[in-house]
């Protein structure tokens, strides 16, 4: 995840397209983890974990 | 899993001759799809030709402005492509849309315009299905249908095609590049998918041995004002129940031209061309969109468990006309 983000991969929550740069907010954390994590609305910590390793 | 025979294709035409002696042989590319039905019987196939390293991997301009996708560009590559991007934005979110990141970095553009229905009868081999067994019935019409088809459904299937992407390039009149035993052809793509009526079995006009090697996008200026909404019964991850893509130049508070495309209505992503003559020229208010969109959805037959697609439709594509001419009034 935090490759495509530094690759400027945009994501189906990515506000314009045609931005240079990805912000790694919340809702694209959480988009970005569909698919390859299960049960993440249960997991509440996974998301702030993979803000905090973005950081 | 039934068994089946594996070659690597040497190149196009080695991979377009092996097919020609294989009748029940099919290409293999991402298998985001085609595993699943391997795996499910769905399919039970006797060759995989295997196509996923010929040299299809690139996006090209075009002299005339246009651009060509190859057939084995992964759907991620695409969906991340700057022209892509800044041309077509429509396209680019059609991508995002759908499935998830893993299957994104597998599927490939010519194996996404290929994959099958998602109706849950054809993907279960214990119940009938025309789609996957011809004249042995349909369990939808009576059935779970609620994903179904609501526009050019026929007696022997309701099903809906499950692409997102071809949506878009659909709306964005794709041409698809074809090899087959007799040579290169292209092929509209709006004339690529085909109805159900009483051969729902077939899905596309392409013949047994045909190759996609490319897509091609012709330039369309007006495309970068373009935007595809899709509406899903979760946030991510989920086929569609009704998706509009929509390109529209306005000027003067007229509509000069518009592509709009409908997805998961049809058995084919639905190119909306009543709506789309109804608005050229036409005065950009909510009034003339919901008569336009009207004049498409007249023709919508839906069952008892998929009524709610028609205003669903009405009311996603008719906020998505707003929604893009809104932002030209401010401007």
């Amino acid at each position: 995840m935090l490759r495509e983000v530094e690759a400027d991969w945009p994501s189906a929550v990515s506000a314009d397209l045609s931005a240079e740069h990805v912000t790694l907010s919340d809702d694209e954390i959480r988009e970005r983890m569909s698919g390859n994590l299960c049960r993440c609305a249960a997991y509440a910590n996974i998301v702030p974990a993979i803000a905090e390793v973005a950081r | 899993m039934n068994p089946f025979r594996y070659e690597r294709a040497s190149d196009a035409a080695n991979a377009v001759a092996l097919m020609g002696q294989a009748p029940n042989g099919v290409f293999l590319a991402g298998g985001t799809n085609l595993v699943d039905h391997l795996k499910l019987g769905v399919r039970q196939p006797d060759l995989l030709v295997d196509i996923t390293h010929l040299p299809y991997d690139r996006i090209e301009l075009l002299p005339d402005g246009g651009v060509r996708i190859g057939a084995m560009v992964r759907n991620s590559d695409l969906a991340a492509d700057r022209t892509i991007r800044l041309r077509y934005p429509m396209l680019a979110q059609a991508l995002l849309a759908g499935a998830s990141g893993q299957l994104r970095n597998l599927a490939t553009t010519g194996g996404n315009l290929l994959q099958r229905t998602r109706c849950v009868y054809f993907q279960d081999v214990s119940k009938p299905c025309n789609k996957r067994v011809p004249g042995s019935g349909c369990s939808a019409r009576d059935g779970y249908h609620r994903t179904l088809a609501i526009l050019g459904a026929s007696e022997a299937c309701i099903a809906t095609h499950p692409s997102d992407m071809a949506v878009a390039m659909i709306a964005l009149d794709a041409i698809v590049r074809v090899l087959g035993p007799n040579g290169e052809r292209t092929i509209p793509l709006v004339s690529f998918y085909r109805l159900p009526g009483d051969e729902p079995q077939r899905d596309t006009v392409l013949e047994h041995g045909e190759l996609i090697m490319a897509v091609d996008l012709p330039p369309l200026a007006f495309a970068t004002r373009s935007h595809y909404r899709k509406v899903r019964d979760r946030a991510s991850y989920a086929f569609a129940l009704v998706s509009v893509a929509v390109a529209i130049e306005v000027a003067d508070g007229i509509v000069r031209d518009t592509r709009i495309a409908l997805g998961g209505v049809a058995h084919t992503p639905w190119r909306a061309t009543k709506a789309e003559a109804a608005l050229r020229g036409a005065p950009a208010t909510e009034e003339m969109f919901s008569r336009a969109v009207d004049a498409e959805l007249a023709d919508a037959r839906p069952l008892p468990g998929n009524a709610f697609k028609v205003p669903l439709a009405r009311n996603v594509l008719v906020r998505t006309l707003l929604d893009l001419t809104g932002e030209e009034d401010q401007s």
